[in-house]
């Protein structure tokens, strides 16, 4: 039953692989869930392989920076990947372990996402132009908000399971079987909001736009181009796929891997890509049927899931 | 199996009533309470299967068809008669009443396992959350300013008993919760008459301006 991962060797390979294989599929789900948006719009959509068309493109051109910028500018889309991509191998995705779980669990997962997040905001701030230090600070409203959420909404299935490692977590629900929690649908609620908030979509912030009054993700990186673009493009598309596939960690963990047979790998691997699709398809319906909030009415829904994950916690003691 | 859909039920309906705390457009929160009956349904459906109590199907036929959708249907026509679509300045901004709410969430919660049936998993659950419901709607009525707004409140309260007596007791005479059903629709149709004789009078439906009255 259990799947630790005690072999350094094998951790790294596990590791590898998986990084590798959500980095190739991170832009295709913002492919589907541009292209599902654009059916509900009666649209054709672009083709799902546009977005990797889009990374090949950028990453062939030149990168042109701001005479004014310093390293930092520099550093900031780098290490903005790396901390997505060193979030990756915390995350179970097909084995119900995650490959460098003896490294740290939910904690460092908030804390490597927040450096990410931290080293794009300096970066927005490094050139002087208005519109980053503008994205900036947006960003960081919403984040001083939403990462307490995140974290109580963890916190919540960290409670059920005793411990605050991934992959020990999703053992336990397997363990469990299938017994629920009111809380559980509390914190599901909520962190969902989070994950909208945290990806950028429409409530929030709309990323298909590139309003000066309402962006915020995409004024902070106004200034990129070419391969620094590229980057900071696929790490967000990385993010995304990252929330969705904690969310099915969390919540719906059935099918995943417990042991390396071949058959349970590709069950699970189907599997993982249903459960992913099939948020996808939420957060797709999310974006087309509301409206972007006003930014001043962004900290009130945040707070709403701030709120909701709250109560879960609150519920697991009584 | 049955619990587990109880449990995710009555969570849901609990997370409708929040999220109706959460935001200020009406049309959303009616669609919430819309949704909040269904769940209720889903309740009911789930018992009499389990139990097999064939009048709780009736129940559920009627929570479905009336608060889901007629009642829905009913309030959003008042909206659309009266063109106020927004609860613009609540007693409390909306952070402030979450907080409250989740203090009132825990309060309900805590309660109910002073009940003898409060010990056993599932009836735990629904009996928390239905207090938990029935403290946010009170909360609601008092903190918020439209009449509409009310009139939610007032049906999440009744949905909250509702959901008490499907789930918890053995339940009540179909002639009883007929008499309910009937009562709860006079109510939102008279509830919804006042509110464009409000409106006629004083061109909003801000109930704090009905004190002017006095003069």
């Amino acid at each position: 039953m259990t799947l630790m991962i005690h072999d350094a060797l094998a951790a790294t390979i596990m590791a590898l692989l998986q990084t590798a294989g959500l980095l190739a599929a991170a832009p295709l789900l913002r492919a589907a869930i541009k292209k599902m948006k654009a059916r509900l719009q009666n649209r054709q959509g672009p083709p799902l392989r546009q977005g990797y068309y889009d990374l090949a493109k950028l990453l062939r051109k030149e990168p042109i920076r701001s005479e004014t910028a310093s390293w930092v500018y520099v550093a900031g889309p780098r290490v903005y990947f790396a901390a997505a991509v060193a979030a990756t191998t915390l995350v179970p995705v097909l084995f119900a372990a995650a490959p460098l779980e003896a490294a740290g669990g939910i904690l460092l997962l908030v804390g490597t996402l927040a450096l990410g997040r931290f080293a794009l905001a300096t970066a927005a701030l490094d050139t002087g132009s208005p519109f980053g230090g503008m994205g900036a600070s947006r960003d960081m409203t919403i984040a001083a908000l939403a990462e307490p959420a995140l974290m109580l909404g963890l916190f919540t299935s960290a409670l059920a399971a005793g411990s605050l490692n991934l992959g020990a977590l999703v053992r336990s629900v397997l363990q469990r079987g299938p017994s629920f929690h009111p809380s559980d649908l509390l914190a599901f609620a909520g962190l969902f909001i989070i994950v909208i908030a945290e990806t950028g979509r429409i409530p929030v912030d709309n990323p298909a736009t590139h309003l000066e009054l309402t962006m915020i993700h995409e004024a902070m990186v106004l200034e990129y181009a070419g391969p620094d673009l590229a980057l900071v493009e696929w790490t967000s598309a990385l993010k995304e796929l990252l929330y969705l596939t904690l969310l099915v960690d969390l919540f719906i963990p059935v099918g995943i891997a417990t042991s390396a047979a071949p058959g349970a790998i590709l069950v699970s691997l189907l599997a993982w890509a249903g459960k992913v699709f099939m948020l996808a398809i939420a957060v797709t319906l999310a974006e087309s049927t509301n409206a972007k909030l006003r930014l001043f009415r962004v900290p009130e829904l945040v707070s709403v899931s701030l709120g909701l994950a709250f109560l879960a916690l609150a519920i697991r003691f009584l | 199996m049955t619990n587990d859909v109880l449990i995710l039920c009555a969570a849901g309906m609990l997370v409708s009533a929040y999220l109706m705390v959460g935001q200020k457009a009406l049309f959303t929160a009616i669609r919430l309470y819309s949704a909040q009956s269904l769940f209720l349904g889903i309740v009911a459906i789930t018992i009499a299967i389990s139990e097999s109590r064939h009048d709780l199907f009736v129940t559920a036929a009627l929570t479905v068809s009336l608060k889901g959708i007629l009642i829905p249907w009913f309030l959003m026509r008042v909206i659309d008669r009266i063109g106020i679509h927004r609860e613009i300045e609540p007693f409390l901004n909306v952070p402030a009443s979450l907080l409250i709410c989740v203090g009132l969430t825990v309060v309900g919660y805590r309660v109910s396992t002073g009940f003898p049936e409060g010990a056993r998993g599932v009836s735990h659950h629904l009996i928390g959350t239905a207090l938990s419901m029935l403290l946010i709607g009170l909360f609601l009525m008092v903190t918020r300013k439209k009449a509409i707004t009310q009139i939610l409140a007032l049906l999440t309260v009744e949905n909250a008993v509702f959901l008490v007596a499907v789930g918890v007791t053995s339940g009540m005479p179909l002639v009883v919760e007929l008499g309910i059903f009937f009562d709860v629709i006079l109510a939102v149709l008279i509830l919804g008459i006042l509110v464009h004789r409000i409106v006629d009078r004083f061109e909003s439906m801000d109930v704090s301006r009905l004190a002017k009255l006095k003069g």
